[in-house]
């Protein structure tokens, strides 16, 4: 497995094609896509030709009032009928100007407004600019049609339509990127091991959460982390950690867990420029990044019948063969990288026999805090260790099944609220 | 010192700071896209009353069912500067409301209480759905 991080000076082909085609799409959307051509008035012409043109064109609403081309009023076509249909109205006015009815405060927007500000502004209006349509001018402020409610919501739903399929497609493709990267990891789990399973649920698509598989001639190294964050930010993290974590372990330090805790602790802290004395305020300032990863690493060799554990925040689970009880193996309190973990920070190395037959579980907080059942409360860490005792005795995979069942039937109509990982074997 | 009420929403949990009476409380759950974004105004708020007071009793009731670990971390820094506080000019009692089949709350809530020493911890259980 070779994951480098690109290096700083590659052009980033994709990005810069997502950013062009997301304001392109914007730039297409502006107010003139929406001028619908409209008989207009002048001021000069009476209310007696409004009232033919409006049994004319019985689908305007709204009748845009005209002066030397700029628009100066909008007739409505409800106020103004209702107006002409008073007593003695049509004998005093018919012959008037126009502008005796029209409102004199219509919406008017520049075409080259944009759909996102129009709309606001439409909002803003109120009822009427929905009702009876806005006034569109050319850039020279001369009259050059209207717009309709109708017509904006069409192009806003369409708007939303098509940035949600770019993203999604975005997303779908981080997707592809970051299974990829679990590819080697998987093929080392499946060299490595004969009873055991895998389960990588990110919440959004991609996640924060990440599994690592290296064999070695002697036995394999595990990890199983949860960098901060979920979604794309959650994935990114993924990917860096893979990165360090690939590149550093080596035949020489792969039954150090704890000393690749404290190695990647330095990197991740160096490479986000997470140094204490560098994020002085004590609230951590909004740019800052203060990320990193909760974790266990593990060295495992079969044949020698033992483990080397090291944790950061995630615990490791065992269940002898024929035992009753699951014993919990709880790492160190600190998590890799973030400010307030020292940059010296030693973990440390926990030994841990392996007879035959043993089950060994991880997982990350993603299935212990789900928030459900019938109190709204988390799964919790006693319902986890019962569910594995009541399966024990299957094989790996079917446990797997069993107990993401009755996660899922817990979970029920509660929202997911973090990416889910959980891997077991079975010595 | 304006008193602070946030309404909870799905992912942010409903915030209830009395200054005047000296009454704190976090209710609901906190998983907000931005924690940042969603606790600095609060802390700053935090630490100003905390700073502008002196031998008061002061009370922080959390009720909180779930955080993510972004959320974890600024509730943490929300602890360091009760905990300041505590240890240097203010008497603070910190309920700590779980439901009494929520392991993982307790758990987290003993952790705090090991943490954050000078603030008096008081674990309560609930009974109610």
């Amino acid at each position: 497995m070779h994951n480098e991080i690109p290096k700083e000076n590659e052009p980033e082909i994709k990005s810069e094609d997502m950013a062009a085609s997301l304001s392109e799409i914007e730039a297409e959307y502006v107010a003139s896509s929406l001028i619908r051509k409209s008989p207009a008035v002048l001021p000069a012409q009476s209310n007696e030709e409004v009232l033919q043109l409006l049994a004319q064109h019985t689908d305007v609403v709204g009748l845009p009032v005209v002066e030397d081309s700029k628009p100066i009023g909008m007739i409505n076509r409800s106020i103004f009928m209702d107006e002409m249909a008073k007593p003695f109205r049509r004998e005093l006015y018919s012959r008037k100007s126009c502008i005796a009815f029209m409102d004199k405060q219509p919406l008017v927007v520049d075409g080259r407004m944009s759909i996102q500000e129009l709309s606001f502004k439409v909002v803003a209006a109120g009822n009427k600019a929905l009702k009876d349509g806005f006034i569109i001018t050319a850039p020279s402020g001369e009259y050059a049609g209207v717009g309709t409610g109708e017509d904006l919501m069409q192009v806003i739903a369409n708007l939303q339509a098509e940035k949600n399929r770019l993203v999604m497609e975005s997303i779908n493709y981080a997707s592809v990127i970051q299974k990829s990267f679990l590819r080697s990891a998987r093929r080392d789990l499946e060299a490595s091991l004969h009873d055991y399973f895998i389960h990588w649920e990110p919440r959004d698509r991609v996640g924060g959460d990440y599994y690592f598989c290296k064999k070695f001639d002697d036995g394999f190294f595990i990890a199983l982390i949860d960098c901060t964050g979920h979604g794309v930010p959650g994935a990114f993290m993924t990917l860096i950690m893979a990165a360090f974590l690939d590149h550093l372990l080596q035949n020489d330090n792969r039954m150090d867990p704890a000393g690749a805790l404290s190695a990647m602790n330095r990197k991740v802290k160096i490479a986000l420029g997470q140094i204490e004395e560098m994020n002085i305020s004590h609230l951590g300032e909004a740019e800052h990044s203060d990320d990193g990863m909760d974790t266990a690493f593990c060295w495992v060799n079969p044949s020698a019948g033992k483990m080397v554990y090291a944790g950061a925040k995630t615990p490791l689970f065992l269940l002898p063969k024929g035992s009753d009880e699951i014993t919990v193996v709880d790492g160190d309190k600190k998590g890799v990288g973030y400010v307030e973990t020292p940059m010296d920070y030693a973990w440390t190395n926990k030994e841990v026999a392996l007879p035959e037959g043993i089950s060994v579980y991880l997982t990350t907080d993603g299935i212990i805090d789900q928030i459900g059942g019938p109190k709204s409360i988390a799964f919790g860490k006693k319902r986890f260790s019962k569910l594995i005792l009541e399966h024990c005795s299957l094989p790996m995979m079917e446990q797997k099944g069993r107990i993401m069942q009755a996660f899922y039937e817990y979970q029920g109509s509660q929202r997911r609220r973090d990416d889910v990982s959980f891997l077991g074997f079975r010595i | 010192m304006n008193d602070i009420y946030l309404a909870k929403t799905t992912q942010s949990p409903e915030v209830d700071f009395r200054f005047k009476e000296h009454v704190l409380s976090m209710t609901g759950e906190a998983y907000p896209e931005n924690a940042n974004d969603f606790f600095h105004p609060i802390l700053n708020a935090l630490e100003n009353y905390l700073a502008s007071n002196d031998g008061k009793d002061i009370e922080f009731n959390f009720r909180l069912t779930y955080f993510n670990s972004a959320a974890t971390k600024m509730l943490f820094n929300m602890f360091d500067l009760l905990n300041e506080s505590a240890a240097s000019s203010n008497r603070i009692v910190l309920n700590w409301y779980h439901d009494e089949e929520d392991d993982t709350i307790l758990e987290f809530g003993e952790g705090v209480q090991d943490d954050f020493q000078a603030l008096e911890f008081r674990a309560i259980a609930t009974t109610s759905a």
